[in-house]
């Protein structure tokens, strides 16, 4: 007789069956973010069909980042810019989805066909941003319906493209019906995860519409609030396809719908190739991003520990 | 729940595939069995021009030697030599060239095209194309780029580098039936001819003909021509026009190459860039324009262009060469058929144009020959690209018969012959190398559209520049300025 088995483990399963992710983590994610690192501290571009480079210049392509280009602060306007794109629309699309999440959730209001219009607001999500980006183009240009009652509306040299702050808001508002539906299905998810025996007893105590939305629902939804708005706020850090399309490469109107990826692109994308200067960029975009996304988890995750409690159960509610 | 998960999972996953097939080729195998005669195109001994484009006339047959075998190529009856590859690869960024081909072309046998397209979107086909003859060397003998296209504001940093080859080596040559520009900007700055060009492009005024009557009270090309024949006069045009309720240009930046083409100064001079007189002659009549209502501040390729080419549109004129109004004024060709016609205007300048360049390291050096004197002197083709394709070709004794063919005329433009007034133009169009460089297509559209915002009242002048500025570092970071 062989040993005797005492317990038979399925843990290696667990981990040939997770091997593929960090397979694939490695070699696409991982191993390019360290060369981008290694790259940010050389010289190398191309002059025409002639490479320069790679050459050691320590951190002479960051001091670069930080000395004014024509007089003018590049990555301090690119992150102006995109921060306030993403403002624009993530505001407005916080408070949207969860007023959404709130009405589909609701008990008293049970409305019906639920499912057809969480597809029909996630749909927007389905259409490539490029294809839907230019759609919004043409309907805003100058011989496009909207921008021709814009014309009428507003004033006849009104031109939706030429002004600012029309730009950015077309694009945040692009932005914000793409992704509503998608923060609004999140948010449903978080709701329905808190405990409704929470909302029976605040009924029974004769709480309004008002209380529970502000004592119940949403305290407990702080957990999942937060993770949505940092997973919004490193994609609209990286808000790139949208802008493109509007502004086109140099974001116009002067440069102002120009985002920092934008610029990644055209310095690492553009003939010159400059794969140094995209390396620090990249990394400085690593570190904005780290920054902010640490600001929002702080500023939301004061309130404690209710939300703490409640993140404990959230995960059982999800998962 | 479930199933839509599934969907989003299968939509995503065709997504994924998707991208993984866009870019790939398309392969065109040329089934011609025909093997007759062997009159090859390439018989060597002809590298007597060295690119230097000193050539005579129309018709006399500058280099001698083989000019009627260069007359045959492109009929299929190369036999190949021994050690020619299979397979010849061609890099371009749409399928106009392509279409010609496969339509006029009969190629060698035993000959595979292959077709690398990639879409000139953001500089994409250039690093496509880069790329590729960076890697020339490493690359499979089927693998090697043969020939590659280029535009003029680019094609001399193809041509200045060892990665393009002499193909007057190969047999190909100034035979002085084309037109020397065109075979000067395929020469590099030390005088060796990398390419040539199967079209020419002179760029002429494309004026409505029932607004030139009611401002000038005539439509015909050369009184019109006489009316436009100075900035000055095209000036009161321009005035005239405004007080019948038209424009004189849809987009300031409709005469920029007007100017451009015509500076005596390079907008470079070793990296140190500096804006040209030509260039501050030419913002200085576009604020005059826009500012006067002569013409609306719209981009050469907005849609609003466009919409003034229909039947209400109130454009006098706009200016381009035979691909601009045979290919991209749809409005006009749909709405305003017949009711245009062209004229020379006050210089003589040319707009894109699409050069054949041969790369080194080919394995196709007779296909090259072959497909470069069938794009040039093969008179048959030729006659087809004009007659049948409406391109202007490369080919004097073409376009001479039918400019004198009175019966010639483009129905798009009220039966004008066009060919007869472009011709003239194309004549005049001079290239000097020592103008251009490899940066010519940020200098002559990065710069103009950064003024464009200036001259739409959105930013002001200084920032303009330093807008371009901006783009330039990321075009050529080694480029400084005052």
């Amino acid at each position: 007789m062989g040993k005797r088995v005492k317990s038979v483990s399925y843990a290696k399963w667990g981990y040939i069956f997770i091997l593929p992710f960090f397979i694939v983590y490695a070699i696409f994610s991982f191993y390019p973010m360290i060369t981008t690192f290694y790259y940010s501290f050389f010289e190398n571009y191309n002059q025409g069909l002639t490479t320069i480079g790679p050459n050691f210049v320590g951190l002479k392509n960051y001091a670069n980042l930080f000395t004014p280009n024509e007089g003018r602060f590049e990555i301090l306007e690119y992150t102006k810019n995109t921060m306030i794109m993403w403002i624009l629309g993530a505001v407005p699309q916080f408070v949207f989805s969860l007023l959404l999440a709130v009405i589909f959730t609701s008990v008293r209001l049970k409305i019906k066909g639920q499912r057809f219009f969480k597809t029909v607001i996630y749909m927007p999500n389905l259409i490539m941003a490029a294809a839907y980006s230019m759609l919004f183009y043409v309907m805003f240009s100058e011989v496009g319906p909207v921008g021709m009652m814009a014309k009428t509306m507003i004033s006849q040299d009104f031109v939706v493209f030429n002004d600012v702050a029309a730009s950015r808001n077309v694009v945040a508002f692009i932005n914000f019906l793409m992704w509503f539906g998608n923060t609004t299905i999140m948010l449903m998810a978080g709701i329905m995860g808190i405990d409704g025996s929470l909302f029976e007893a605040a009924s029974i105590d004769g709480a309004t519409g008002t209380q529970v939305f502000f004592r119940i629902t949403l305290p407990l939804l702080a957990p999942i609030f937060v993770y949505v708005a940092i997973t919004s706020l490193i994609g609209g850090l990286q808000m790139f396809d949208v802008p493109q399309i509007i502004g086109g490469a140099t974001g116009a109107p002067n440069g102002s719908t120009r985002t920092l990826i934008m610029w990644l692109n055209n310095v690492v994308t553009g003939n010159a190739k400059d794969y140094g200067k995209g390396g620090a960029i990249s990394v400085m975009i690593f570190i904005i991003t780290a920054v902010l996304s640490f600001a929002v988890y702080r500023t939301m995750v004061k309130e404690d520990p209710t939300a703490k409690k409640a993140k404990r159960r959230n995960t059982h509610g999800l998962l | 729940m479930k199933n839509f998960n599934k969907k989003i999972a299968l939509i995503a996953a065709l997504a994924c595939a998707g991208t993984m097939l866009a870019g790939c080729n398309s392969n065109t195998t040329s089934d011609d069995s025909n093997s007759g005669n062997d009159t090859p195109a390439n018989d060597g001994g002809n590298s007597s021009s060295d690119g230097d484009s000193g050539n005579a006339d129309a018709g006399s047959n500058a280099g001698g030697g083989d000019y009627e075998a260069a007359k045959t190529a492109g009929t299929g009856t190369l036999t190949l030599p021994e050690g020619e590859g299979k397979v010849f690869n061609i890099y371009c960024w749409n399928s106009d060239f392509k279409n010609y081909v496969e339509k006029y072309y009969t190629a060698p046998a035993g000959v595979t095209f292959n077709w690398i397209e990639v879409a000139n979107e953001g500089g994409a086909y250039q690093t496509a194309l880069d790329q590729a003859l960076m890697n020339q060397e490493s690359a499979s003998a089927d693998d090697k780029v043969d020939l590659f296209l280029a535009e003029a504001d680019y094609i001399l940093k193809y041509a200045n580098t060892d990665l393009t080859q002499d193909v007057t080596k190969l047999g190909v040559q100034n035979w002085g039936v084309g037109y020397d520009y065109t075979y000067d900007a395929a020469t590099s700055t030390s005088g060796v001819l990398k390419g040539v060009s199967w079209q020419a492009n002179p760029s002429v005024f494309i004026y409505r003909r029932s607004i030139a009557k009611d401002v000038l009270g005539t439509d015909d090309p050369a009184e019109v021509q006489a009316a436009l024949s100075t900035w000055d006069k095209v000036d009161e045009v321009a005035a005239q026009a405004k007080d019948k309720g038209y424009v004189m240009f849809p987009s300031p930046l409709e005469t920029y190459r007007s100017f451009a083409n015509n500076s005596n100064v390079s907008y470079l001079s070793g990296d140190k860039f500096a804006l040209t007189p030509a260039f501050n002659s030419w913002i200085e009549q576009a604020e005059k324009y826009v500012e006067n209502g002569w013409a609306t501040a719209y981009g050469l390729w907005d849609d609003e262009k466009q919409a003034q080419m229909g039947t209400d549109g109130k454009m006098f004129a706009c200016v381009g060469p035979a691909w601009y109004f045979n290919f991209c004024m749809g409005t006009a060709q749909e709405q305003t058929n017949g009711d245009w016609a062209i004229c020379v205007g006050p210089s003589e300048h040319f707009w894109g144009g699409t050069w054949l360049l041969a790369a080194t390291g080919s394995d196709n050096e007779a296909v090259i020959a072959d497909l470069m004197n069938a794009f040039t002197v093969n008179e048959d083709i030729m006659d087809k690209i004009l007659s049948d394709a409406l391109e202007f070709p490369n080919n004097k004794n073409v376009v001479n018969k039918y400019a004198n063919d009175a019966s010639y005329g483009l129905d798009f433009l009220g039966g004008q012959n066009h060919i007869a007034m472009m011709a003239q133009c194309a004549e005049k169009i001079t290239w000097d190398p020592s103008l251009h460089t490899q940066y010519d297509q940020t200098f002559n559209e990065s710069l103009p559209n950064a003024y464009l915002e200036y001259l739409k009242g959105i930013c002001d002048k200084d920032t303009a520049l330093s807008n371009f500025y901006i783009t330039l570092s990321e075009v050529a970071p080694q480029i400084t300025h005052d």
